[in-house]
């Protein structure tokens, strides 16, 4: 049981994982997905680096969604943007290290533009606007064949250190994991900084923000400019990932399932986007094998796979919504919580 | 590629926008009315609309029910579904942030989606014909049968419910719970009667809608994606306009049309929403909506 | 506490990279496929979701086959086939997974996909992989080339070759001196804008005009300005491509009461018989292109006798083979026929090994289901033949000879 919480610096009170025990467990969850790949089948990997991407673009919906509440129904859209622009580039024969930084901010700003009706409309208007997006960002993906091959996809050039070609799942694992590692860090350090603050100042009410001296359209484009990066950013990792896209991977259902992520995970904070993204990542795989066990005896259940995935996922999102609100986060707390005052009750 | 675009054909295409736009005015109808009644952006529009064609596909169809026995039993049956939907979804989720609203609704059109799957499948029908097809030929103007009738049912339709809200006891009251909860409230009107009524009256209107689009298109579960479209309608005319919705509706229409006959179907989809970015930055409230003034 | 060296981002991200590239040098590229034993032939069909009606039929198909060969011809080369199909639900990130957890449990040298996205992606994963003939649903004209796409064969001719052989057949039958005029109505995805420019180019080599295209989004839509289009072209022949039912029974409704005679006509994905027979009276002199029999037309074709055979015993509440089950047989056969090539010759099953044997393949008897020789050189068999439609007796019935493009 954990008696007291005592800080006794600034350093100690705004640090991100202030005790030894977190740090250690820090460290070895991110020893265990180092080691992942020795361990894991080609399955197993190749379904970890689909999660990473996942949770980099939930990381980044849950900046701009959770914390600054700015509902956005085009957060495919902004993958798309970052995956066109990482394959443009790539196959130039510029490196990944330029490109997916380079897709990020063209979807930052992509997302910064689509942001500034956002001094005028909030709310319902907003994700209105934001699902305009979403439908306009996909008829240019398919429309534009020279930069994004139209209808027909891209392929994209694996991406290469120094000559060591990222060719297969394992490879490509490290650099998802690194990355997703690395923003959900820079995630977390944002909301201790004053840009953070201000994005959670407007999410509460913006008016009081700007009495408060917030510039409310300044920060309501940061808001959205770094949502937009991790979204760019995620969806350059899927183009080296698939090597090959096409404009319809990144449909308003995709959009749906990143927002269902952070509302299923929780709103507003990392740890919600990763337990979100992974959960909703992991649910249909679990339903498709329960479904193929369950042919054996009824070879026709693989029929109702689909329709029941999707039943399953609206029920989660409004079983979620109308018991749990603050999503597996809060579960993931009240856990701890029991633990730290075991054997007083929470 | 294209015809010579002469004025006949201009028209033509205008008119026969016009009618769609009367089934779109409809659909968008049934939003404006949650939303007016409940504060609530019903993104499982499209679903009332899917339910209400399958319904009645299976009683008329498949069980062989007559017409006049069917239409009833499908809009009945889409209405439980509504009133059994704002109960167990919305009724908790009441007072929750707009987020929370708008991804409940989600759910619910996944689930709907989910269910119109997996219990009829995913393959097209053909629905029955309800409509008379004949199509009237007004000079050089050829304008199908269908679009006409379904034009009028859904103008006879946006009628009589507005006459409803204007003239009848129970109108009114939804009206009144509608603009000031509490007030009604403390006139002795049950609000969360009248909040289940808008639904059940929403889930009616698109059920009548789902029905006379699967009959002028085709029955498939894609038949949910049509009331996306209508998002950019209500968003011209007012989220929360009935008169908005009805002028929008057939704007659009006519908009629609004009640019599927000349610059080409693709275009068709992504105008209405490139409509909807313009409207927002010039008149973020649509044409008639209410403006809404914040306060600390 | 003070602060711990670990409590450092930058230095964390060292130590990870630091582990990371350590463990990067160890690991293999490449598994090797079992040289004996059961050989497993893999598939990620659309079981589910929007092209479930097909998915279902691919996968018996497919699946049937290896049971079939298996009891007719012990398997290829003495061993057995094992089937190992699990459902895509048409979805990309659905189907990779299933292909990768299939490659990685089973390692199959033959792969059968669900779309043309997933025939992209997993295209260039084989081709670095270098283990794996795939195929799939898709006819699209990009994946029918033996130098880009080495691994991947179309058990059919491309999108443009269907198109192709619907105009050669326009000439053919095109009477008097005013030459027949087309009109083009396809969907606006991938699968549909594939072959329209092969189409017009064709078209314009022929001399045939092509007055009017029209664009729409795939399934139910709203076709009346559309018809209105049309009704001022007045074209002889309407080709459909790019959609599997709607909305093209509307159209054609609509195009009759607007006074227009045209033909209509479209491509082996809209020339199921179930799928024509739910247009009812709008279906009367439907045409198109069909690159194989149909499962009820087996006069000249003892390989359809054997499948429809095998079917009635193994399904025999299947009232009707669909086209789709045809086309999951045939792809098994091709598959079993790479293989089977592959190890006569006595090399094992690598990819660089079976594109030989599969472009070795060239006026192959596949008994009757396409109705000329198979060639595969060009990992497409470009031949299909012209069917009518019915409505009474509610078949399609040839309406031309096989027809072979280039």
């Amino acid at each position: 049981m954990r008696i007291g919480d005592f800080r006794e610096t600034y350093a100690q009170d705004e640090a991100l994982w202030p005790t030894v025990t977190q740090r250690a467990w820090m460290l070895a969850l991110l020893a265990a997905l180092a080691v992942l790949p020795f361990f894991a089948s080609g399955y197993v990997v190749g379904l970890a680096c689909i999660l990473g991407i996942h949770v980099i673009a939930a990381a980044g919906l849950n900046i701009m969604t959770g914390c600054t509440g700015l509902i956005s129904l085009g957060h495919a859209g902004f993958m798309g943007v970052g995956c066109y622009t990482a394959a443009w580039l790539a196959q130039r024969g510029v490196p990944f290290y330029v490109t997916i930084p380079a897709a990020g901010a063209m979807a930052a700003l992509l997302g910064a533009l689509v942001g500034t009706p956002s001094l005028r409309i909030k709310g319902l208007y907003l994700a209105v606007a934001t699902l305009a997006t979403q439908f306009i960002l996909v008829y240019v993906f398919r429309e534009w064949d020279s930069v994004t091959g139209g209808v027909r996809g891209v392929n994209v050039p694996n991406a290469s250190l120094f000559g060591f070609e990222l060719d297969d799942d394992h490879r490509m694992y490290y650099l998802i994991a690194a990355l997703a590692v690395l923003m959900l860090i820079a995630g977390r350090n944002l909301f201790r900084t004053r840009v953070g603050r201000a994005f959670i100042a407007i999410r509460d009410k913006d008016i009081s923000a700007e009495v408060l001296g917030i510039d409310l359209f300044r920060y309501k484009l940061y808001a959205f400019a770094i949502g937009s990066f991790y979204a760019g950013v995620a969806g350059a990792l899927l183009g080296y990932f698939y090597r090959a896209m096409t404009p319809e991977y990144f449909t308003l259902q995709l959009s749906i399932f990143y927002l269902a992520a952070i509302i299923v995970g929780g709103l507003g904070t990392m740890l919600g986007a990763v337990l979100g993204a992974v959960f909703m990542t992991l649910v249909p795989e679990v339903l498709r094998a329960l479904v193929s066990f369950i042919a054996q005896w009824a070879p026709n259940a693989t029929v109702v796979l689909s329709p029941v995935q999707q039943i399953v996922f609206g029920l989660l999102i409004i079983g979620f919504l109308i018991y749990e609100p603050h999503g597996l986060r809060e579960l993931w707390q009240r856990m701890r919580r029991l633990f730290h005052l075991w054997p007083f009750r929470a | 590629m294209a015809p010579g675009l002469d004025l006949i054909f201009l028209l033509e295409l205008a008119i026969i926008g016009l009618l769609a736009g009367g089934l779109l005015s409809l659909i968008a109808l049934g939003f404006v009315l949650i939303y007016k009644g409940t504060g609530v952006v019903n993104f499982a529009m499209g679903e009332f609309m899917m339910l209400g064609a399958y319904f009645f596909y299976t009683a008329n169809v498949m069980w062989g029910w007559p017409v006049m026995l069917a239409l009833p039993a499908a809009l009945a049956a889409v209405g439980v579904a509504a009133a059994v939907v704002e109960r167990s979804v919305l009724r908790p989720l009441a007072g929750q942030p707009v987020i929370s609203i708008l991804m409940a609704t989600i759910g619910l059109a996944s689930v709907g989606h989910g269910l119109v799957e997996a219990v009829w499948g995913g393959e097209n029908y053909e629905m029955p014909q309800l409509l008379p097809r004949k199509p009237f030929l007004i000079g050089e103007l050829l304008i199908p049968g269908q679009a006409v009738w379904s034009f009028l049912l859904a103008a006879t339709l946006i009628a009589a419910l507005t006459l409803y809200f204007r003239f009848s006891r129970t109108g009114i009251a939804m009206r009144a719970a509608a603009s000031d909860p509490i007030t009604a409230v403390a006139l002795g009107i049950d609000v969360r009667h009248t909040q289940r009524l808008t639904w059940i009256f929403a889930g009616l209107v698109g059920a009548v809608a789902g029905i006379v689009a699967a009959a002028t298109t085709s029955l498939s579960p894609a038949l949910g994606g049509v009331a996306l479209g209508v998002l950019a309608v209500i968003i011209l005319g007012g989220l929360d306009s009935i008169a908005g919705a009805i002028v929008a509706g057939l704007i659009v229409g006519v908009i629609s049309s004009l640019t599927a006959g000349t610059l080409g179907g693709k275009v068709r989809d992504i105008v209405p929403y490139v409509a909807v970015l313009a409207i927002l930055l010039i008149r973020p409230y649509g044409l008639f909506g209410t403006r809404q003034i914040e306060r600390l | 506490m003070n602060n711990d060296i670990l409590n450092n981002p930058a230095r964390r991200r060292i130590v990870n990279a630091g582990l990371g590239s350590a463990a990067l040098s160890s690991l293999p590229l490449t598994s090797a496929i079992a040289q004996t034993g059961e050989i497993v032939v893999g598939a990620a069909p659309p079981i589910t979701g929007v092209f479930a009606f097909a998915g279902v039929g691919l996968h018996q198909g497919l699946g049937d086959y290896c049971e079939w060969r298996n009891q007719a011809k012990k398997g290829v080369a003495g061993r057995r086939l094992r089937y190992v199909g699990e459902d895509s639900a048409y979805k990309m990130d659905q189907a990779m997974s299933v292909f990768k957890k299939i490659m990685s449990a089973h390692n199959p040298p033959v792969f059968y996909g669900d779309s043309t996205a997933w025939a992209k992606a997993a295209a260039r994963e084989v081709s670095q992989l270098g283990t794996t003939i795939v195929s799939s649903p898709s006819f699209s004209s990009d994946l029918a080339d033996p130098k880009n796409v080495p691994y991947y064969f179309m058990a059919g001719p491309t999108y443009a070759a269907m198109g192709e052989i619907l105009l050669e057949y326009i000439n053919r039958t095109s009477r008097g001196t005013t030459r027949p005029s087309v009109a083009l109505v396809y969907s606006d995805t991938e699968f549909g804008r594939d072959p329209i420019a092969a189409i017009k180019v064709k078209a314009q080599a022929l001399g045939i005009p092509v007055p009017l295209e029209i664009v729409t989004r795939p399934g139910a839509v709203d076709v009346s300005s559309e018809v209105a289009k049309m009704r001022r072209v007045r074209p002889d022949f309407v080709i459909f491509h790019g959609y599997v039912l709607a909305p093209i029974p509307e159209f054609i409704r609509q195009m009759r009461e607007a006074g227009l005679s045209a033909t209509p006509m479209g491509t082996i994905w809209s020339m199921d018989k179930t799928t024509v027979d739910a247009m009812g009276a709008a279906g009367q002199g439907w045409m198109g292109v069909m690159p194989y029999r149909y499962s009820y037309d087996v006069k000249d074709a003892p390989a359809l006798r054997e499948m429809r055979d095998f079917a009635a015993k193994a399904r025999p509440q299947m009232s009707y083979i669909p086209l789709f089950y045809t086309h999951g047989w045939l792809v098994g056969m091709i598959f079993a026929e790479i293989m089977e090539r592959t190890l006569k010759a006595g090399k094992p099953l690598t990819g660089p090994n079976m594109k030989v044997a599969l472009e070795s393949i060239d006026n192959w008897d596949t008994g009757g289901i396409t109705g000329l020789l198979a060639s595969l050189k060009g990992h497409q068999i470009a031949s299909g033949r012209i069917y009518q439609y019915d409505a009474t007796s509610k078949l399609f019935e040839p309406a031309s000879g096989w027809i072979k493009t280039a």
